[in-house]
Parts: structure tokens; sequence; C-alpha cells
């Protein structure tokens, strides 16, 4: 017997819309009653229907055959052959006893061996953490340095007043160590970026740099970069339009070679 | 109005004796076989059963991804992905969890759904600095040559939505396209969850009696 709550619940699965506990409540309860199962799929086949509600559109001609041409064959499934459990059934006892008298062997063995092993293992997980613990102060005095030397640097130019310097936040789960300052210079439209800890990305994929001006309803290109593997990088820039007013900067994870206007996450973005 | 319909509310036992007709079962369970074996014999490797899935398929799933993104460029890239990974698990299809349709619409929406609360991540996060920054929307490229079968089916989902209660059709409609939560469609909507939550199972289960399962 199917409740209201449970047809409600169904309902709200079938467009994806139950979340954390309640999601987990109740593919649970569809485990345990086939009848909520049967509801459940067919209330997602009907779901699934309302995509004809959208206005029909034909895709462009080139696209049948872009996809033909990526599809590539799939390495077939390998058949599964019935095996002759009367015949070797037998044979296999037989083998089981052997396997268990050798198994009660070694694991009087074993068991002496793990307690050493063991003792090993938490000495060297300690000793790898102090080294982790020594390389992570040593980085951060690294970076703190970085910094400093290129604020003191700022401060003996005689144009400080007209750069514009800005620290960028991490956006994304994996940029959340990355240190990135922008220096941009209005007069001569061109920039710096400083970059550690930044994480590699993968060779077909490219870093680009986006200059935020209102004076263009998207964000300027400031061109594309890779990291290299320590994630360290020291980047001139110089935008591909006149910048009138750079209101913030941002980076974001593109496909190789970059692209006119922002379409991959944005990692770092600062004012 | 959301959905290109619109035909008055009616009794629910009228609606299904008026809607049934149009919408054979026997057409739907031909066609939903039909993929079926187009799929088994893509699992075998068969490269021109995809192109005659994709001939099938293609029109309701770029017309879905363009509904949810609104973009052309993208609704091609995320047809493109959904054609792939079915080829790819053609093998691991199985006709008792639904039909080919189903799987590949399904497929097609959580794509989309995916990148358009990707891009208003990033939409916002620009607009903090540029307010003007957000994407002019796209009209789409309306083609009047659809295959008679995605016409057909198309116009009996559209007539089943216009037999719901305006408020049902508004609810499910944002359940299925939007991409927003439970919470947000009821914000949106500016009504309390439980009656959220209400309509979008009373406007399903209607649609549900008044659909058959398979095309």
């Amino acid at each position: 017997m199917i409740t209201e709550r449970q047809e409600e619940l169904a309902a709200l699965h079938a467009f994806g819309l139950l979340e954390g506990e309640e999601l987990r409540d109740f593919e649970a309860q569809l485990t345990a009653d086939s009848e909520l199962r049967g509801l459940v799929l067919s209330l997602a086949e009907t779901a699934a229907l309302t995509a004809l509600a959208a206005p029909q559109i034909n895709p462009p001609p080139a696209l049948k055959e872009r996809i033909l041409a990526l599809a590539v064959t799939p390495v077939p499934e390998n058949k599964i052959v019935q095996f002759p459990v009367a015949r070797f059934a037998p044979w296999a006892v037989a083998a089981a006893l052997a396997l268990a008298a050798i198994w009660q062997g070694s694991q009087n063995f074993s068991l002496r061996s793990e307690n050493v092993s063991l003792r090993t293992e938490r000495q060297l997980a300690e000793t790898a953490y102090k080294i982790a613990q020594n390389q992570l102060s040593e980085r951060s005095l690294v970076a703190e340095n970085m910094i400093s030397s290129l604020g003191n640097k700022l401060r003996k130019s005689e144009d400080l007043a007209r750069l514009k310097v800005s620290a960028l936040a991490s956006l994304a789960g994996n940029t959340k160590e990355a240190q990135v300052i922008a220096v941009w210079d209005p007069e001569q439209q061109t920039g710096l970026l400083a970059m550690e800890k930044l994480p590699p990305i993968s060779d077909n994929q490219d870093y680009q740099i986006w200059i935020v001006d209102p004076a263009y309803k998207n964000p300027v290109n400031g061109g594309v970069f890779h990291v290299s593997a320590d994630g360290k990088v020291a980047l001139p820039f110089k935008p591909d339009q006149p910048v009138a007013q750079a209101a913030a900067f941002a980076i974001s994870l593109e496909k190789k070679g970059g692209v006119q206007k922002a379409e991959g996450t944005i990692v770092l973005l600062g004012k | 109005m959301l959905f290109a319909v619109s035909s008055p509310r009616r009794e629910p036992e009228r609606v299904a004796r008026m809607t049934k007709p149009d919408f054979s079962s026997s057409v739907g369970d031909e066609q939903s076989q039909e993929q079926a074996r187009l799929l088994a014999a893509m699992a075998k490797g068969d490269k021109s059963a995809l192109g005659r899935l994709y001939d099938s398929l293609s029109r309701p799933l770029y017309s879905l991804a363009f509904r949810i993104i609104n973009d052309n460029a993208e609704a091609q890239d995320i047809v493109q992905d959904v054609f792939l990974q079915i080829w790819q698990k053609a093998s691991t299809y199985d006709t008792s969890r639904g039909s080919v349709f189903g799987w590949a619409a399904t497929l097609t929406r959580n794509r989309a759904i995916d990148r358009v609360r990707m891009r208003k991540r990033r939409t916002e996060l620009l607009a903090e600095s540029a307010p003007d920054l957000q994407p002019a929307p796209l009209s789409g490229d309306l083609d009047s040559g659809a295959s008679m079968w995605i016409r057909e089916k198309a116009t009996a989902v559209r007539n089943a939505l216009g037999q719901l209660a305006p408020d049902q059709q508004k609810a499910i409609e944002l359940a299925f396209f939007s991409g927003l939560t439970q919470l947000q469609i009821a914000d949106k909507l500016n009504e309390p969850l439980g009656t959220i939550k209400a309509r979008i199972r009373r406007g399903l289960l209607k649609l549900k009696e008044t659909l058959p399962t398979r095309l």
C-alpha cells in the first residue's frame, strides 16, 4: 500500500528534487518496497515525457556527422559461459579443503609478522608527518617573502599611485592554497600576475585571465597560461581590448588555447 | 505561459477519454521496441544503429537541452555527450528500467541542468563585479520539418499538460526545466513548500494517468 506521502516523495524523486537525508531515506524505502519502486519508475518515465513540451527545434545537420565521427567502437562485453557445476563439484571440494589447510598455516605466520609491520608503518607515518609539517612551514615562508618583496618593490615605484593591486581569492575547492596577486597599470595597459600553488591542469586545458571592465558586456580576455608542476608563475599580461577601468580580475579554467567568452569554471576572483 | 499549451482545465475522467486516443500506445510500444533494438545493435558496435537512433531522438533531445540552457552551442555539446554516452553504455541498457527515450531525456536534462547551475554560479560571481554581464537570451532556430512521430507525441504531451490546473502546470514546468530546488520553486512561486510538493505530486500523477508511459 503506497501512502500519499510516498507518492509525493516519488514525484519529487522523478524530478530529481530530493536531496540529503530525505533522498537517502526514500532510497532506503525503495530497496525494500517493490511496489514503490514500480511507482517511481513509472513516474520517472512520465516526467521524462515532459521533455516533449519544449518547443521543437532541429539540431544543425553537422551535429550528426560529428557524433558519428566521435563514436569509437566500444569493447564488446565478455560473454558469460555457464560453468558445469555438477561435473567439477568433487574437485572443487577437494581444492577448497587443500586451500583451507594452506590458509591456516599461513595465517599463523602472517599474524606474527603483522605486528612487526604495523609498528614499522606507524614509525614511517610519524616521520612522513614531520616532513610534511616542515615542508608546509617552508612553503608559507616562501609565499610570505614573495608577497613582502612584491609589496616593497611596489612601494619603491614612483608610479605606485596609478597601479591597481588586487589579491585574488579562491572560488574552487582545488585552488584553496593558491596565492595570486594581480598588478595592473592602466597607462601601459599591461598587468602582472604573481602566483603560487596554483594546481597543475591537464594538457588540453589552460588557465585564462579576464579583466572585468564595466564598459564591456563581457570580461576582457587577458590571455591564457599554463602552470608548472609547482604551480609557480610570474606572468605579464596584456588584454586584447583597451581597458578603461579594471574593476576586477578573474581566472577561469578553459579548453586549450582559451575562449573568446568565459565558459569554464572561475577559479580565482579579486576586485 | 511556460508550455505551449492553452487548453482550459477539464475534469479528470474527461481528460483521460479525450487524450488517450491521440497517443496510441501500440504505436508508442512499436517505437519503444525499435529504439531498444537499435540499442542492442549499438551494443554490438553497429554505428548505423547509432545514426538511426540519432534520427529518431536528436530533435526532442536537442529541443530539451536548448529549452533548459538557451544556448545553441551548449545544447549541441550536451546532445553530443549524451549520444556518445549512450553509444558507450548501450550494452548496459535494461528495458525493465524504462524506455530508451526516458533514459536519453533524463541524461540530457541532468547535463543541461548541471551546466545551468555552473553558469548561474559564474554569472553571479561576475555580476558582483560588473552588474551588466548577464548574457542576452538567444532565440531558437525553429524548424517546421519535424518528424510526424515526434510532432504527434509532443502535441499529446502538451495537450496533457494543458489539462492540468495552471498552478500544477507551473510547478511541473519549474520542476522539470528550471534546475531549481524544491525551496527555490516555492520561493519563486511565493507559496509554502508543502503546497508546491502537493502540486507536483498531483500534477505528475495526473500526467501519468493521461499519458502512456512508453513512447
